[in-house]
């Protein structure tokens, strides 16, 4: 089975994979150029990997949290990818990749707290246990708080930290995984905001005094 | 930059590139001459201050199908900016209009550069010519390409405000026109919220996509281009549509062409009237635009006369409304209100149009002022304890409005001695701009076109039939790396 993963909920992470195989990745940091990015990084992976569009069974995105314009970048391209290549749709929780890069590197480790910018003082986390099947043990979270109010919903000092990104390759694992578990995979494609749109219904102001 | 057609006068600048170009084998001057004067050939010149860096040649002979590229050349100092790649188009859409199906050129066959060009315009070698260019002995390869006359199908997106709107159309044909707006969304604000509009966007990609799609009755794979508004509109808006169409165009491998919104809107002229009859004032107003146009040609020359300086007209309507009380969007609102009401009970100022705002903004509107005037009319009468007579001051704000709209668009026709003038955009849906309208191009002999409303209003289909025409002329597809341009100018059509 061939997967194309994709993230913009930081910055552009883009991968094909094979099975749990990942045959090519492209990483971009800046968190301003999705909409441009996004065309090309899909274009470059596919030939890096050397997999046609048509061979892609399922697209895998990351439905963040994330600041919103650019994580919708991801999930906009990855419905129209899905059409396009007749080929599955599957969304992940873009922290739970984060936690399984960390698990990855410290199999050995015990429960974790991820964080990322969520910009107005506040960061996106969620909280994990560990690791099972290869899928992350997610406990609390995806939430969106300062981060010195986390301690009130979880024992913060016992948890690691990671300074890890999310990479398209960890969210296609975990799709995999996810398939081959009684947990199955994620259909249910939307964006997680944590936010409501930041307007108020204006009052009307006298323009004479 | 400009690209124009030459003219004898510019033998001396084009001998002057020529010579810096072909060192060993420029054309002579007696040469170059005839073939600037010749009826059956087509030169054109590029200009960058007032000097002449490139040109190019074309030969159609009379009641044959094939066309020659004589010569293209660029200044080395200008070389990289995409020069060669606008002769190239510009080339292309005149044998085209020319009637030819196949185009022939020579190329040095030590010219890798060109011939990279040549090709990526789907030029193929088919011969080639030993000892050609002299005095370097260096062999010619002969290239040709044949013109796409078939009508393209392209699927239009747009997203750049409140309606995500796919088209599909053939040619100039509509073959579906499918619009979501979330303007219910955006009631209790009492105007367009982008975050709100982009989330609806991505959330109504998909249906609208599959409606389209069954309402031409056609597949995906039936698709041989998609182009996307890229601006001017709301950037977060914008970016759902871009991403979506990237996406779609890599998956399918169909080509994207990235176009302008406001052009698109004199482009659902082609699907309402066959064509757009050239030259025309357009008058685009809608919720987020106020714009009059000058359109010479809807591919090369469409120029912006004026805009609105604050407030869109759409959003003045909304505005005014809700000082009145009545509910979000404004435009039928004050319409309905407006009907019983007398238009020339209160004289509510015409924004920019006194003599002295006249000289620095002819074409320019305002409409910030009008809605503080209205407001402060109703308060005055508030606080006085009197009755505000709605009807009366919903007409007369209205027609203040459409006064406005009508009076410069008039005489943008008149000082441009263009004879039509077309409307787009949702205001047209207004019933006293309608009225208005017709009534004074009947006075001045104006032609007035106004399109149906699903395609006055933000859709999907005026930006595929522009991107429909982009490839009936030979246009290239855009590169995958376009962005939002949420100021994006009306000159460029394609990105």
């Amino acid at each position: 089975m061939y997967s194309i993963a994709l993230d913009t909920s930081a910055g552009t992470t883009v991968a094909v994979l094979k099975d749990d195989v990942v045959l090519a990745e492209l990483n971009y940091d800046e968190n301003m150029t999705h909409a441009e990015r996004i065309g090309q990084a899909l274009s470059d992976v596919l030939s890096k990997a050397a997999i046609r569009s048509a061979q892609i069974d399922r697209v895998v995105v990351g439905m963040g949290p994330g600041p919103f314009t650019g994580l919708r970048v991801g999930l906009a391209a990855a419905k129209f990818f899905a059409l396009g290549a007749n080929a599955e749709l599957v969304g992940i929780c873009s922290l739970d990749a984060i936690a399984l890069s960390f698990y990855e590197q410290n199999p050995e480790a015990g429960a974790l707290l991820v964080l990322t910018d969520a910009r107005r003082k506040e960061v996106f986390w969620a909280a994990y246990s560990g690791i099972a099947d290869g899928l992350p043990i997610r406990v609390v979270g995806p939430s969106v708080t300062k981060e010195e109010n986390i301690k009130d919903f979880i024992d913060v000092d016992s948890l690691e930290r990671t300074e890890l990104l999310v990479t398209a390759s960890a969210l296609g694992k975990i799709a995999f995984s996810e398939n081959s578990t009684e947990l199955g995979a994620n259909y249910d494609v939307s964006p997680i905001y944590l936010r409501e749109p930041d307007a108020v219904p204006g009052k009307g102001k006298r323009v004479s005094s | 930059m400009l690209i124009r057609e030459a003219t004898e006068k510019d033998l001396a600048g084009i001998m002057a590139l020529e010579h810096e170009c072909f060192i060993n084998d420029a054309w002579s001057e007696e040469v170059m001459h005839s073939e600037l004067v010749a009826s059956h050939t087509f030169y054109v010149v590029v200009i960058e201050e007032e000097k002449i860096v490139g040109y190019a040649g074309l030969s159609k002979l009379p009641g044959s199908n094939q066309a020659d590229i004589q010569t293209i050349a660029t200044q080395p100092s200008v070389r990289g900016r995409g020069y060669g790649r606008e002769l190239m188009n510009t080339l292309n859409s005149k044998a085209k209009e020319l009637g030819a199906t196949e185009i022939f050129l020579e190329v040095r066959a030590d010219n890798t550069v060109a011939q990279k060009l040549y090709k990526l315009f789907g030029f193929k070698r088919i011969g080639i010519r030993k000892n050609y260019y002299q005095p370097d002995n260096v062999d010619a390869f002969v290239m040709q390409t044949t013109i796409n006359s078939k009508e393209p199908i392209v699927l239009g997106i747009e997203s750049s405000c409140d309606e995500t709107g796919i088209g599909i159309v053939r040619g100039n044909q509509l073959l579906a026109n499918v619009i979501s707006s979330s303007m219910e969304q955006h009631a209790i604000f009492g105007g367009v919220v982008p975050e709100v509009a982009a989330r609806a966007h991505l959330e109504a990609l998909t249906p609208v996509l599959d409606e389209a799609l069954n309402k031409a009755n056609i597949a995906l794979d039936d698709i041989d281009a998609i182009a996307v508004t890229n601006g001017p509109g709301l950037a977060g808006a914008l970016m759902v549509g871009i991403s979506a169409a990237k996406a779609l165009s890599v998956a399918t491998g169909k080509p994207i062409y990235a176009v302008n919104h406001l052009v698109g809107h004199v482009a659902a002229d082609i699907l309402a009237n066959g064509e757009v009859a050239t030259p025309t004032i357009a008058l685009l107003v809608s919720g987020g635009h106020t714009s009059l146009l000058l359109v010479r040609d809807l591919l090369t020359d469409v120029q912006l006369l004026g805009e609105t300086i604050d407030d869109a007209a759409g959003e003045a309507f909304d505005k005014v409304a809700r000082v009145l009380g009545l509910p979000y969007p404004g435009g039928p609102q004050i319409d309905r209100v407006a009907k019983e009401g007398n238009p020339t009970a209160i004289r509510f100022p015409r924004g920019l149009s006194l003599p002295k705002d006249m000289a620095e903004h002819r074409y320019d509107f305002s409409f910030s002022g009008l809605k503080t005037a209205v407001a402060r009319h109703v308060e005055v009468l508030e606080d006085k304890g009197e009755e505000v007579n709605l009807p009366d001051v919903a007409a007369s704000f209205r027609e203040a409005v459409v006064d406005v709209l009508v009076t410069k668009a008039i005489n943008a026709c008149k000082e441009h001695d263009v004879p039509r003038l077309l409307l787009g955009g949702g205001v047209t849906a207004n019933a006293r701009l309608r009225e208005i309208a017709a009534k004074r191009c009947a006075e001045e002999g104006i032609e007035l076109r106004i399109p149906p409303f699903d395609l006055c209003t933000d859709n999907g289909a005026m930006i595929a039939v522009l991107g429909a025409q982009l490839i009936m002329s030979g246009a290239l597809p855009s590169k995958l790396d376009f962005g939002a341009n949420s100021t994006l100018q009306v000159t460029k059509v394609q990105s």
